[in-house]
């Protein structure tokens, strides 16, 4: 079972091919965060049952799997049946019967449990031909939805720890630092600093200790990529991080795990011991001499645990209170020693460049984004969940044929990018091709990769509003700029959503962005404006609205909008009484509905439900025209 | 501060399982902070001591991370998801649906100790927006109409 | 040593100095709230930012970092009043205002920067705290950490454990002495000293009366440096004049020992 050698390794690998083979059809059951949510522990259950009942396991070797995050959230819970290739959506324990009979052993599809594309309706049997899955190019991501996180050989099988035998067996430390170099790889995490360059300024630096990190705290909101890799194919995040171990001379590693994903610190448990057991981690991995381990630490709940200094400092048992980096973490980091800090995203992608070539895959992405990128593609988009790309690709590409456009076909307004640190792309920059210098020209930024889809419904002072606070509360409060420059911003924009705006809020708007921009300590303060610069810089005229008019044009704002239902439009169907949750709408069955203003608090309760499109939003401001 | 009175057993059988130092800390409080719902004072007493970290700093550390409370919690605790994906997808709508029918708003308790209502930063779910956790347990595409039944149906997970 | 240019002047430093140290070699002002010498600087009022440009980066390319924890590297140029520089610092002292709207440092400080009222929203509890962290810094700088920031953001303050009466305070006063707003009150006197709700005994000269340190604070010391707390029980008068009569009467019999 311990592997120790070269030869023992591709056993192993045969072993664990030769075990999947003998499972003649597989069941994969989509076990991540999102489908468990939506029960999908019972339907895999259900199918180990039927499957057990009917000696399938026994006489075809038909096998139940449960997976990592597939992505596809939104639909799940999700089933994939191989070799046939099947994708089932949304499915129930209790259609599991008819999917064993009809499919598992009679070979015919259930129809309406096909996914059902929403551009034109029509129904993909196969996995690999759903637009969502079928554009798409896995790195990072190769084997979550294909291997059972939780089982060491499902993962030997697919080629885990390729790299790493390559890496030990073959290369020297700086051949291994060469390949990274020539795979133009940029970290993941949001800063897209080179991996090459940051493991070299570790390698150079002086001291016998040092550490290689992964840093799991996936704080942008929206972003969920990087729980989907831990939960779903840890094994990836461990190889890439023993490889970068061997590449700098760590010996000792953490990897740091936001305290909001308990099932990525389960599952990453997990494998470390099946790791160590297997000689892939810990004392003389794989024979060689070489020595690694790793623990795992939970965040306390702290966004700014997400800036490297404050992790570390966090590891150390602190506050997380960045630090200047007027010297580089990789010459003192944890405990003032050498320290590499990556994304897992970032260490995801080592295994498949060592296993494949730097060169590799630098043929993918553009001049200087090379190499594929995960997304979370989420709001008020009909295709919600994860993808991963090519660097290139466009936004248009992304939202429309991925994502299958805007939700209920209402008009697209704007792609947030980024999270707190990232801007608003509006419809004209559609065509953008996706790399870091294209989305930081728009205003933008790559973030850790989160896209959130807006519609009309959405107000952008608003948008920048809700980042403010955000970051207001997840502020460690050292530097004045960025703990007194957020109270004082948030202020300014709770003021402008309620109708208090002034004139000259715009200029010192600006005025107080650009000293937080240039004097905050970290990146949290120092990106804080970028929401407001950007929805600034492509919605100005909403902000006008607001400050001169009292008026929010997308009828969102609370204290700014009222509600009215159309007479000639409502046909007394009653399903907006039911929605008002104070009960503010009087009506009967048939008749005309009323909306009473002194008691509506504007939520959009009714407006979302209506089915005829019979109330419509106007500026509080009038009622109180009316009123004089 | 009146507190009730704690078995510090379980923070010493959590103390045995750490390094005695302190980068311990967190790790160490947050199996405090699941032992007894809360970080009760004399534990954190007991932390300082053993670790031979300052108290002071302990308790700046229990102030600074948004896992820890420092007072007792309900005995359900009902994270309603204030991500970007959820908040434009009616995550208020949630908070004020709750506040409704417990009483009670964010960081609040009910009277009667059953739940504890918080906003938690993005749960990393943003495909099944809006979010909500009862315990253990995730609702995803929840909506204020069905706030009762999930109140209803408790936290423990079956997953 | 390290030659750079500060304002266009030309100085040189150590190594190791910072850009704050070469500011003041060059005999140019620059304001801080959160730096004192001895401590480790800090970094967190952001008032003396500077514009610095170091070797090879493009001509007019410079980066705004605190002078007070950047290193200085040979051939930086450092500009410590560019417009942008200028601006920076205003807003700072602008928003400090806005925190501290009655505190007189503040005040003046604002004030000399073109500021006489805030442009932000003011207080509505009105603080002298800065939160520059300088008591908390010098309280585990001395070894004792009583003290610590609570919480974060702007609800961030500085109070002992559990805001009560901290166990840990030897009563030494550096925090008050430290602190540039003279925000921490204490009371003291030759029988006793008061602060952040604890009362210390002080030692007393067993000839003057006068109270020299508080007990807590000497057996700190014992512990820390091996100085018996018995030392800190003479004042510094009693001593003086105990040496003055050592050497006089040591003198004394060198005179007459060896003549004129």
């Amino acid at each position: 079972m311990r592997i120790e050698s070269r030869a023992d390794f591709a056993a192993a690998q045969t072993a664990a091919r030769e075990r999947n083979a003998a499972r003649r059809q597989q069941v994969l059951v989509c076990c991540g965060t999102g489908c468990l949510a939506s029960g999908s522990k019972k339907v895999a259950e259900a199918f180990s049952a039927e499957i057990a009942a009917r000696g399938l396991d026994a006489e075809v070797g038909t096998f139940v799997k449960t997976t990592g995050c597939h992505g596809f959230c939104e639909r799940g819970p999700l089933v994939v049946l191989q070799p046939l290739g099947i994708l089932y959506t949304r499915v129930k324990p209790g259609q599991v019967p008819r999917i064993v009979e009809e499919t598992l052993i009679g070979g015919e599809v259930v129809p309406h449990m096909l996914y059902k594309n929403p551009v034109n309706g029509e129904r993909v049997e196969q996995y690999g031909d759903v637009p969502f899955y079928a554009h798409q190019v896995r790195v990072a991501m190769r084997n979550i939805g294909r291997i059972d996180p939780t089982d060491i050989s499902d993962a030997l099988a697919e080629g885990a720890y390729e790299g790493l035998a390559r890496a030990l067996f073959d290369l020297t430390p700086e051949q291994v630092l060469e390949e990274v170099a020539v795979s133009g790889q940029r970290g993941r995490g949001g800063a897209g600093f080179n991996t090459a360059r940051k493991w070299r300024s570790c390698r150079d630096a002086e001291g016998e200790r040092r550490f290689v990190l992964c840093n799991g705290d996936e704080g942008d909101p929206g972003a969920f990529k990087d729980r989907s890799i831990m939960e779903g194919d840890p094994h990836s995040v461990l190889e890439g991080m023993v490889i970068g171990a061997y590449a700098v001379g760590a010996h000792e590693g953490t990897i740091y795990v936001r305290d909001e994903y308990p099932l990525a610190v389960v599952n990453l448990s997990i494998a470390i011991d099946q790791a160590r057991q297997h000689g892939l981690l810990g004392v003389n991995i794989m024979g060689t001499g070489f020595d690694f381990d790793v623990s795992i630490s939970r965040g306390g709940g702290a966004f700014v645990c997400g800036e490297s200094s404050a992790l570390m400092r966090s590891l150390e048992g602190k506050t997380g209170e960045p630090r200047a980096k007027y010297v580089h973490s990789t010459a003192k980091g944890l405990f003032d020693a050498p320290t590499v800090l990556n994304n897992v995203e970032t260490w995801a992608g080592i295994g498949a460049i060592l296993a494949h070539g730097g060169a590799w895959f630098a043929a993918m992405g553009t001049d200087r984004s090379k190499g594929t990128k995960a997304f979370s593609l989420v709001g008020k988009v009909k295709n919600t969940g994860l993808v991963e790309l090519p660097m290139g690709t466009t936004l248009r590409h992304i939202i429309y044929d991925i994502g299958g456009g805007v939700a209920g076909d209402r008009p697209f307004k704007a792609v947030q990018t980024g999270g707190p640190s990232g801007g608003c792309i509006p419809e004209q920059l559609l065509d953008l091709p996706v790399d870091f210098e294209k989305l930081t020209e728009a205003g933008s930024m790559m973030g850790s990769g989160g896209m959130i889809v807006m519609d009309d419904r959405t107000c952008m002072v608003d948008v920048a509003r809700y980042f403010l606070a955000f970051l207001t509360e997840e502020s460690c409060g050292k530097c004045v700029p960025c703990r007194e420059g957020l109270t004082q911003m948030l202020q300014i924009f709770d003021d402008l959503c309620q109708g208090r705006g002034r004139p000259g809020d715009l200029e010192r708007i600006e005025r107080l962005a650009r000293a937080m921009q240039l004097g905050s300590l970290c990146e949290l303060g120092k990106s804080a404006p970028n929401p407001v610069l950007s929805t600034l810089r492509y919605f100005r005229s909403e902000y006008e609205a607001h400050i001169n008019d009292r008026a929010c044009p997308a009828g969102i704002c609370r204290e700014l909008t009222a509600y009215e239902i159309s007479p000639d439009v409502c046909d007394g169907c009653h399903v907006c009484f039911t929605s008002c949750p104070v009960d503010a709408i009087t009506g009967t069955v048939k008749e005309l509905h009323t909306i009473h203003h002194d008691a509506c608090i504007s939520c959009g309760a009714c407006f979302d439900v209506c089915p005829t499109g019979a109330i419509r939003t106007f500026p509080k401001v009038e009622l109180e025209k009316e009123a004089v | 501060m009146a507190q009730p009175c704690v078995d510090l057993a379980l923070t010493d059988e959590i103390l045995e399982r750490y390094p005695r130092a302190e980068p311990s800390l967190i790790q160490v409080l947050q199996d405090v902070q699941r032992a007894y719902n809360y970080l009760p004072c004399d534990a954190l007493v007991k932390v300082a001591e053993t670790l031979e970290v300052p108290l002071a700093k302990v308790f700046s550390v229990s102030t600074f991370y948004k896992a820890f409370a420092l007072d007792p919690q309900g005995e359900t605790i009902v994270k309603v998801c204030t991500g970007t994906a959820c908040h434009i997808r009616g995550a208020d709508m949630l908070v004020e649906e709750l506040e409704r029918q417990l009483g009670v708003g964010p960081d609040q308790t009910t009277e009667d100790f059953k739940f504890t209502v918080k906003t938690v930063n993005c749960v990393g779910a943003c495909a099944m927006a809006p979010v909500v956790i009862v315990g253990e347990k995730y609702w995803g595409s929840a909506k204020p109409s069905r706030v009762e039944k999930y109140l209803a149906e408790g936290g423990r997970d079956e997953n | 040593m390290a030659t750079l240019s500060v304002d266009g002047r030309r100085v040189e430093v150590a190594d190791d100095a910072t850009i704050l140290d070469a500011v003041r070699a060059a005999g140019v002002e620059l304001p801080t709230l959160c730096h004192f010498d001895g401590l480790e600087p800090w970094g967190g009022c952001r008032l003396c930012v500077v514009d610095m440009w170091q070797q090879g980066w493009d001509e007019d390319w410079f980066k705004m970092v605190t002078a007070c924890n950047h290193p200085v590297a040979d051939g930086m140029r450092v500009l410590t009043h560019s417009e942008r520089v200028l601006e920076t610092r205003a807003v700072v002292l602008d928003l400090l205002l806005a925190r501290c709207p009655h505190t007189p440092l503040i005040r003046r400080l604002a004030a000399e920067h073109g500021i006489d009222e805030t442009s932000f929203v003011p207080n509505e509890e009105p603080t002298d705290c800065i939160l520059c962290g300088l008591c908390t810094r010098v309280c585990d700088h001395i070894g004792v950490s009583a003290i610590s920031s609570v919480g974060r953001g702007w609800g961030r303050e500085i109070a002992p454990p559990f805001d009560e009466p901290p166990p840990d305070c030897i009563g030494c006063l550096a925090c008050a002495e430290v602190c540039p707003t003279d925000c921490i009150p204490y009371e003291t006197s030759n029988v006793t000293r008061t602060i952040w709700g604890r009362t210390f005994e002080m030692l007393r000269d067993p000839v003057t009366g006068e109270g020299m340190i508080t007990r807590a604070q000497a057996e700190h010391f014992a512990t820390s440096s091996g100085v018996p707390a018995s030392y800190f029980e003479r004042s510094d008068a009693v001593k003086r004049r105990q040496l003055a009569g050592a050497f006089a009467a040591l003198q004394a019999a060198t005179v007459e020992e060896g003549g004129s």
